[in-house]
């Protein structure tokens, strides 16, 4: 069906999306942050990166350092990292909801403020063709094959990565905190500096991919960075399973493809309406659906840990438990 | 002066739209997401019956508001009873995908072309200098008739009784043998109508686009979290206030930075007085095993 390279620009989405997915995993999943503000820090690293690498006097930037990507790329990961420090250290000393609250409207107060500071960010009318690497040796639609090569080298970093984090002493008393907190405290665990921590990793680990999706969208521009983007993520992860370490990349390759192919139905000129519709619907209904026939995901947290030990088995299956716990405590409320 | 009467119009439709959002979470202890959807249809619903099929804006506004009431408590058969017992985030989480579902469908059914009711500002009447135009008196009355109405069927039905007990303990309401069901079914009822009460104000007073409830639900989830949550008063101040800041703050700085503001409140709010409200949540967040 259809030629090749639409199918190249699909993976190359889902493998973005499972970069994205599997960050956000580190402190949802792992750290129970419950992140809604995803869109503002992968807006903080796009607009970093495009500032930094922007050098066309024709855009008429009032700052425009023209560097080369291969800089710009580990700086827009570093300043993410500090936007999330920004964020997390007044955001981390609320709980749940409003931690969720605050997040969601830091992310709007970020997207706001490319709009606002035009003469930065070219506000509304965004910016257009940005650099993408290697694209002087591969031209045209083989550059596609490229792409797909960066955003699937990309996922495979940041798996490794996430995965690393997840099975370290740190990651599990991470898990334990969320589990726990008051045990943790308890046995000596510095549970506030662990999340900030963690807060600022997922930080780094978004902003590391926002030029990804750059290469990916080409042009870049405030509306891109609605909370629509963080349901997406979210809705991923959620699919793949909270809490598991391949529960990002399946959810993402899952929720993409599918939406993907199904834009592929021809429809007529006239329901353009529809068109438009189905990929919120189409999320939403998975969303709804997996969360009602399959709660923990295609992969859950226990699958993931509970392979290692005795030990590990029991903490993940504690940690699958957590959702009944969050229900006796809103009921409690 | 003028614009904190600009201020107290916007207020006076917040603070609906928040109370609303607000009695789910109180009594379904979950942040209905969905909620400014349902904002955003009633804006739809009643553009097209008083634009397109040339209703009286009362009786559409009626229609709209009874009948989004009706889909709030199917869609809550539908979509939150059956996972109910998974808790608050897989319930938060539902109503995220239900939201998704219900902006596709505003796309699909509306298109994304923007709406305008037909002039129903009505005349512009001057008091001491300050202008204000029918239209908005009249949302103000409404607004403070629909909640001084919901005030006192709360407090002085039994119906209002039960769901105030299962607000405070659903579980001993349960027990003690409140209709926990028909508590239920009476809440999404009222929260979905005032959701769109609130939006079809919003649609007299501006444009109606499909980005309405995304705008919106930041707004209500700041009222409600400045509000408390917990008491009416508590919703209303806050409403009246977020509304008023906003539309103030225009005076200084540029209107462009008006949700910013809204935005900027809360995360004040919430950092520099983390207690009150939330040292009680705190607490027993962290005995929770």
């Amino acid at each position: 069906m259809t030629n090749p390279i639409f199918w190249v620009g699909v993976l190359t989405l889902a493998m973005i999306y499972a970069s994205l997915a599997m960050a956000l995993n580190v402190e949802s999943g792992w750290g129970g942050m419950w992140d809604l503000g995803i869109a503002g820090l992968l807006a903080a690293g796009s607009y970093c990166y495009v500032i930094l690498t922007a050098g066309d006097p024709d855009l008429d930037m009032r700052f425009a350092p023209g560097l080369s990507m291969w800089v710009a790329w580990p700086l827009s990961a570093l300043f993410t990292g500090l936007v999330a420090f920004m964020i997390g250290a007044p955001a981390l000393r609320l709980r749940r909801e409003y931690f969720l609250i605050t997040t969601l409207a830091f992310a709007e107060i970020i997207r706001q403020l490319v709009v606002i500071q035009a003469d930065l960010t070219r506000g509304t009318l965004g910016v257009p063709n940005i650099n993408r690497p290697f694209d002087s040796f591969v031209t045209g639609r083989e550059y596609n094959y490229v792409l797909l090569g960066i955003a699937v080298v990309a996922a495979a970093v940041m798996y490794v990565v996430t995965r690393q984090v997840g099975i370290s002493p740190f990651g599990r008393t991470l898990r334990a905190a969320r589990d726990n907190e008051a045990v943790a405290l308890a046995l000596g665990k510095r549970v506030n500096r662990m999340r900030i921590k963690t807060f600022v990793l997922a930080g780094v680990l978004i902003g590391a991919t926002a030029p990804v999706y750059l290469f990916y969208i080409r042009a870049v521009s405030p509306q891109l960075f609605a909370p629509g983007i963080t349901f997406t993520v979210w809705t991923a992860l959620v699919i793949g399973g909270l809490g598991s370490i391949r529960g990002g990349l399946a959810g993402a390759f899952v929720l993409i493809v599918f939406t993907e192919a199904v834009g592929l139905i021809e429809v007529d000129p006239s329901h353009i309406n529809i068109l438009v519709a189905i990929e919120p619907f189409l999320v939403g209904l998975l969303l709804v659906l997996v969360l009602r026939f399959r709660p923990d995901g295609l992969f859950s947290e226990r699958s993931a840990f509970g392979a290692g030990s005795r030990t590990g088995g029991a903490a993940a299956g504690t940690a699958t438990g957590s959702r009944p716990a969050g229900a006796s405590q809103a009921s409690g409320g | 002066m003028q614009n904190v009467v600009f201020g107290i119009v916007t207020g006076s439709i917040l603070a609906v739209a928040t109370l609303g959002f607000a009695l789910v979470r109180q009594t379904e202890n979950f942040l209905n997401v969905a909620h400014a959807q349902m904002m955003a249809l009633g804006a739809f619903v009643g553009v097209v019956l008083v634009d397109t099929y040339g209703m009286n804006i009362f009786a559409a506004g009626a229609i709209t508001v009874v009948g989004l009431g009706v889909l709030g408590v199917v869609l809550s058969a539908v979509f939150f009873q059956p996972v109910r017992h998974q808790g608050g985030t897989v319930l938060l989480f539902t109503s995220i995908g239900l939201a998704l579902m219900m902006y596709a469908a505003i796309l699909a059914l509306f298109g994304t072309q923007a709406r305008f009711y037909p002039d129903v500002s009505g005349s512009l009447h001057r008091f001491a200098g300050i202008g204000i135009a029918t239209n908005e008196l009249v949302i103000i009355g409404l607004a403070v008739g629909s909640i001084a109405a919901l005030q006192l069927f709360l407090n002085g039905t039994g119906l209002g009784r039960a769901i105030r007990a299962v607000a405070s303990n659903d579980d001993l309401a349960r027990v003690r043998g409140v209709p926990v069901r028909t508590v239920s079914n009476t809440i999404w009822f009222i929260s979905s109508a005032f959701g769109a009460m609130a939006g079809v104000m919003l649609g007299v007073l501006g444009a109606v686009n499909t980005e309405i409830g995304w705008h919106n639900i930041l707004i209500v989830l700041a009222a409600a979290v400045l509000g408390g949550l917990r008491s009416i008063t508590g919703v209303i101040l806050a409403g009246l206030l977020l509304g008023i800041m906003m539309d103030v703050s225009a005076l200084f700085i540029p209107t462009a930075y008006r949700p910013v503001v809204a935005f900027g409140v809360l995360v004040a709010v919430l950092i520099l007085r983390p207690e009150g409200i939330l040292s009680i949540q705190r607490r027993k967040d962290a005995v929770v095993a």
